[in-house]
């Protein structure tokens, strides 16, 4: 399915998807984009990557089973780096003082950064496993 | 009966796609179709949504510079509950779409009427 | 043919039933929905100071409601597990003896 036009088209198309994607994901405190945004278009790099490159892409590198640990691992540092927060709600306490910095520069707002890559990363990773993973007659 | 028309224009015309995905759900016969006609509903929902916490003349709720006031900023609470709505309708269609390969596999065939018609029991 | 003439009309009827529910509205672009009340002014006003974002959605759904983005993320991750584990196969390698055990 891949002539050599496609091929020659997404080598050069490739690199700014990749940069757009992080952005997104690493702007979404001050622009608009957010995790979900940026994780779909990071699943669509991954997909193309697949397609054109083959056995050589980015994504064949980890097998479908270390992907999936590490999407498990995103999700659960969530719960571990929020629930600090529920916990001190329903207890009636404080939670742990995070600094919030100055609103405009990019490390600021505690910890809306972290939360939108992680998220990117399940979201991902879900769109990528599911459309490659049948190919060549995993599982 | 026009006053009303030109006035509520845009939720009229996503109550219509709403009846035209609900069409297309009733009158294919081919599994994929129906799953395609489901999406459509999930998608006229989502718009009607977004078009009621829509204010003319206000500009996105992104704060630069000073803060003018509540009064000149749409409200970001309808589109943070539909991007919810939005994953739930992918995953949705993604279990839908895995139930008709299974289906495939066990009949051979994805359109509904042979399926019904030859088994008795 | 019945089939199609009973699809159309039940089809028309709960979209006229839906558009004389749509009366009570009020008109498109307008500000005086229910969406505009005091929850609306504390989010737009506080979000700044307490949350430290400019974009007001992001603060929104990572600080005020985190917990509806946890569990929608978990969403995405029961999807993916859900369907990697429907379309499997028993192969002889797995354990299995080549059969598929769904027929019978």
């Amino acid at each position: 399915m891949t002539t050599p036009i496609i091929r020659r088209i997404v080598g050069w198309l490739l690199p700014f998807l990749w940069i757009f994607s992080f952005y997104i994901m690493l702007f979404g405190h001050l622009s608009p984009g957010g995790g979900f945004s940026g994780g779909s278009v990071l699943g669509a790099c991954l997909i193309l990557d697949r397609h054109v490159n083959g056995a050589n892409a980015f994504g064949a590198r980890f097998t479908g089973e270390r992907l999936l640990k590490l999407s498990l691992a995103a999700l659960l540092l969530y719960g571990i780096l929020k629930g600090q927060s529920f916990l001190a709600g329903v207890l009636h306490m404080n939670g742990l003082p995070i600094p919030l910095g100055t609103p405009g520069n990019i490390l600021s707002s505690g910890l809306i950064l972290p939360l939108n890559v992680l998220v990117g990363i399940v979201v991902a990773v879900a769109f990528y496993l599911i459309a490659t993973l049948f190919e060549e007659g995993h599982l | 009966m026009i006053s009303f028309i030109t006035s509520h224009y845009f939720q009229i015309g996503t109550v219509i796609l709403f009846g035209v995905g609900f069409m297309t759900l009733l009158l294919n016969n081919n599994l994929i179709r129906k799953i395609i006609g489901l999406n459509i509903m999930d998608t006229s929902i989502f718009l009607f949504f977004i078009t009621i916490g829509y204010t003319g003349g206000r500009e996105a709720p992104i704060i630069n510079g000073a803060f003018k006031g509540i009064d000149a900023y749409v409200t970001p609470i309808p589109t943070g509950l539909m991007l919810t709505g939005i994953v739930v309708a992918v995953s949705t269609t993604a279990f839908a779409l895995a139930l008709t390969i299974l289906f495939y596999e066990r009949f051979g065939t994805i359109d509904l009427s042979e399926v019904m018609d030859s088994r008795g029991d | 043919m019945k089939r199609k003439i009973a699809a159309v009309l039940i089809t028309v009827s709960f979209i006229a039933f839906l558009l004389i529910g749509l009366s009570d509205f009020p008109p498109y672009g307008t500000a005086d929905s229910a969406v505009y009340n005091e929850v609306t002014a504390r989010y737009l006003e506080k979000s700044i100071e307490e949350t430290g974002a400019v974009n007001a959605v992001a603060g929104m759904i990572l600080d005020y409601r985190a917990f509806d983005t946890f569990i929608e993320a978990s969403v995405i991750f029961t999807a993916l597990v859900l369907v990697l584990m429907m379309l499997q196969k028993n192969d002889k390698a797995n354990g299995g003896d080549g059969n598929d055990h769904a027929h019978h």
